[in-house]
């Protein structure tokens, strides 16, 4: 276990996104919540879902996206005993760690609150948490694969907002075969088969792992890093 | 520490060669690498550093085959670093700057890490901005942070690439004069354009050209290349086309030129002494 | 050389050069094809493509524009703020050149360079149909949309793009951008307040109702003008040319306000 202060610095690195992102996801959607003049809970608690499934993996991705390049001192990363990579993921660790804690924070007021319960897709308290947890790893992987391969924070994260923004846009045929509908990000809040949930949420986790994998080895080339960026 | 360095070659996209079969041994102690501009200094010092993977060759460092992970990861534990641009964290402070690279090398324990750190402070002049973030540090600042961040392990090996750009003719010296007390024992790989670093601190010097050793010995073997080389010729006319001029004085009779050429650049020219730049010049003319 | 004409080229050339102003287009243009395949296929399928090839080209210049556009804006989000980065502000600004020219040509030049992606894409599947569905006049009315409803947004994208930046880090202002860009196009006023729809619409609501007689492949849709009880209606008036031109005329001013938001709060900074 390496010493917390190492940790308190790999924070500062994770920059501001990291921070602000998530909790101004959470207050943007009870925002549109609140504003929502549509009568019914179910609606309402469909948004409050919805800021979990959508706008704090979107947060959490932008945030891994640009987790790669823009290192000032990445030549002498790439020369100490520490590897570069498990520095990469300590600081993917710390931005999907508060992304976390805001995530559940939000879940536990919500289900305190019985919002939770009235959306019908819900899933429980348990299990339920993957509406969040699935689509913000699969999200921040394909932000940390694609930062990795592009070394471009800005190519990256436009990526990540543009994947994330086609499943709203094309959220009916995004589901309409198999591979796209277990891969869709929004299966709680706007899914399709409601039966496919579990298989989707697995799937996600699954392209999740094998995305950050492809990272990680990736960044083992270190020479690319210090390529310079996609400028 | 000693580096034992052979048919290395590097050859980056589109297929140009930055190291072209290059063999070298390199001793304990300082040992000075010249070369012009894009003669592969940078690109030997990231192989040794574990930063670039050479296309073909070996390299053994203290006996570390760094084609290994194992044998890089050996050689990173008992390396100093300091890159030719280097990068800091502006949002940090010199102190916390330190105190991070230190954990990076792998120094957990608080109070030996913070005593470092102080000592290190002391050592490159920085105590008094220690806790000034580096934002608003100055060139010159900011590789005094260069130097004590590669100081910071005790290393075996240290590689310095440029160390003394960016420095005042006070620091430079006793930043050069720091390092030949530190070397000692241990290997101290100097890279610079300064001629003059080198001949102050190493005994012995390699000299690379377009990815090749050209010369490899002591720094007097080096200064002795320009033997009856070196030519001082005063003109108020235009200066000597002949050979490279190494410096030019004005004079109350003219312009003093100070010219390496192989043969007396014109019939007024007296041989004088050669001096290591002038050593180096002429290796770099054969 | 003026001073604007230099930027302008320099800045399109580093930008157009950037891997990922093409990898990122190329990469959406082929999720596309295959999550929005339905769409593409009707455009070449003669029994379910619409009967005149104004509707299909329009159809299409929204799907392409409202999807591009957020990676559009995303790869311009540092641009402004990357010489500081970079550190080579201060070598530019040590020159005589007027620091409004060099943004304008900063503006236009990577704004253009990263619009040329976008514009190879339209301009393909438009050809593509034109030929296949033998109606040469749809390259006419594809040019129209480009100038109509793709230049002002994606000049009003791009002004937000660089100035924003300024006061938040780039990744946050991507973050939000794409946030706005869904509740400011496509969130229906009747859900919640939203821009969408009004004369500040970037998708090119009015235009596209005004100026191409658009409402959606099947006729049924209305992109532009008042929604009853929803909010913000009086930025929602019945759609006519003349408030089309008003509405692209609102999204260049409000761009420029951007810009020069953003060259104000530098110019504060260096002081």
């Amino acid at each position: 276990m390496r010493p917390l202060t190492l940790w308190r610095y790999e924070i500062r690195r994770t920059g501001w996104t990291a921070l602000l992102g998530p909790p101004i996801a959470v207050a943007l959607g009870i925002a549109a919540a609140l504003a929502n003049p549509q009568p019914g809970d179910t609606t309402t608690a469909r948004i409050l879902l919805g800021a979990l499934e959508m706008a704090i993996p979107l947060a959490a991705g932008v945030s891994c996206a640009s987790l790669i390049g823009r290192d000032p001192a990445v030549e002498i990363q790439l020369t100490s005993p520490t590897a570069y990579r498990v520095t990469l993921v300590r600081r993917m660790a710390v931005t999907l760690g508060w992304t976390a804690a805001v995530a559940m924070l939000m879940a536990g007021v919500l289900i305190v609150t019985g919002w939770w319960d009235r959306w019908p897709a819900s899933h429980g308290p348990v299990a339920g948490q993957l509406t969040w947890l699935a689509p913000t790893l699969g999200l921040s992987g394909l932000g940390f694969a694609a930062g990795a391969v592009l070394r471009s924070p800005g190519g990256a994260g436009a990526l990540v907002t543009s994947v994330w923004a086609i499943q709203q846009f094309f959220a009916g045929s995004a589901q309409e075969n198999l591979p796209g509908r277990l891969l869709y990000l929004f299966a709680t809040t706007r899914g399709a088969v409601p039966g496919d949930w579990t298989a989707n949420r697995l799937t996600l986790l699954g392209a999740a792992a094998v995305l950050i994998a492809l990272a990680l080895v990736v960044v083992g080339r270190s020479e690319r890093l210090i390529d310079g960026e996609d400028e | 520490m000693r580096i034992e360095i052979s048919g290395l070659t590097k050859k980056y996209r589109g297929g140009v060669a930055a190291l072209d079969g290059l063999d070298l041994t390199v001793p304990t102690g300082m040992f000075g690498l010249l070369g012009a501009n894009g003669a592969g200094k940078t690109t030997l010092m990231r192989i040794l550093a574990g930063i670039v993977r050479p296309t073909s060759g070996a390299v053994a460092v203290g006996g570390h085959d760094i084609a290994t992970g194992a044998g890089r990861t050996a050689v990173q534990r008992t390396l100093g670093y300091l890159p030719q641009d280097l990068g800091v964290y502006p949002d940090l402070t010199a102190r916390q700057f330190l105190d991070y690279v230190a954990l990076l090398k792998g120094m957990d324990d608080r109070t030996t890490r913070r005593r470092r750190v102080g000592e290190l402070l002391e050592v490159v002049a920085l105590t008094e901005h220690a806790d000034r973030r580096l934002r608003g540090f100055s060139g010159g600042m900011r590789q005094r942070v260069g130097i004590a961040q590669a100081l910071l392990a005790d290393p075996q090996l240290l590689i310095v690439d440029e160390p003394t750009a960016g420095l005042d003719p006070e620091e430079r010296i006793r930043f050069r004069t720091l390092l030949s007390q530190f070397a000692g024992r241990r290997t101290v790989l100097l890279s610079t354009h300064i001629v003059d670093d080198i001949g102050q601190t190493c005994r012995e010097v390699a000299v690379l050209a377009k990815g090749r050793l050209i010369f490899r010995g002591t720094v007097e073997e080096l200064t002795r290349h320009a033997q009856g080389r070196v030519w001082s010729v005063v003109t108020d006319g235009p200066a000597p086309t002949e050979g490279t001029v190494v410096s030019a004085l004005p004079q109350d009779d003219g312009m003093r030129y100070r010219i390496v050429s192989p043969a007396a650049p014109s019939p007024e020219a007296r041989p004088v002494e050669p001096g290591l730049e002038d050593g180096y010049l002429a290796v770099m003319a054969r | 050389m003026t001073v604007f004409g230099a930027s302008l080229r320099y800045e399109f050339h580093m930008q157009v050069r950037k891997r990922s102003v093409w990898i990122v287009p190329a990469l959406i243009l082929v999720l596309f094809v295959l999550i929005g395949g339905s769409l593409l296929r009707d455009l070449f399928d003669p029994r379910e493509r619409a009967a005149d090839p104004r509707t299909a080209v329009v159809a299409l210049a929204v799907q392409i524009f409202g999807l591009l556009a957020i990676g559009f804006g995303g790869l311009l989000a540092d641009r402004f703020v990357r010489d500081d980065r970079l550190r080579v502000a201060p070598i530019l600004d040590a020159t005589p050149a007027s620091p409004g020219a060099r943004l304008l040509g900063k503006y236009l030049g990577t704004g253009a360079a990263t619009a040329i992606p976008i514009a190879v894409a339209y301009f393909g599947f438009a050809t593509a149909y034109a030929v296949d569905a033998g109606a040469p006049a749809a390259l006419g009315w594809a040019l129209a949309a480009f100038a109509a409803v793709f230049v002002p947004g994606l000049l009003f994208v791009a002004a937000f793009a660089l100035a924003v930046p300024m006061v938040m880090p780039a990744p946050l202002f991507r973050v939000l951008f794409v946030g706005y860009w869904l509740w400011g196009n496509v969130v229906s006023p009747d859900i919640m307040p939203t821009l969408a729809r009004t004369l500040i619409h970037p998708l090119g609501g009015y235009p596209l109702a005004a100026l191409f007689d658009f409402h959606g492949i099947d006729g049924q849709d209305t992109w532009a003008g008042p929604i009853p009880g929803a909010t913000l209606n009086f930025l929602r008036p019945d759609p006519t040319p003349a408030l089309a031109w008003l509405s692209i005329a609102l999204l260049l001013i409000l761009a420029a306000a951007a810009l020069a938001g953003g060259q104000a709060l530098r110019a504060r900074r260096l002081r």
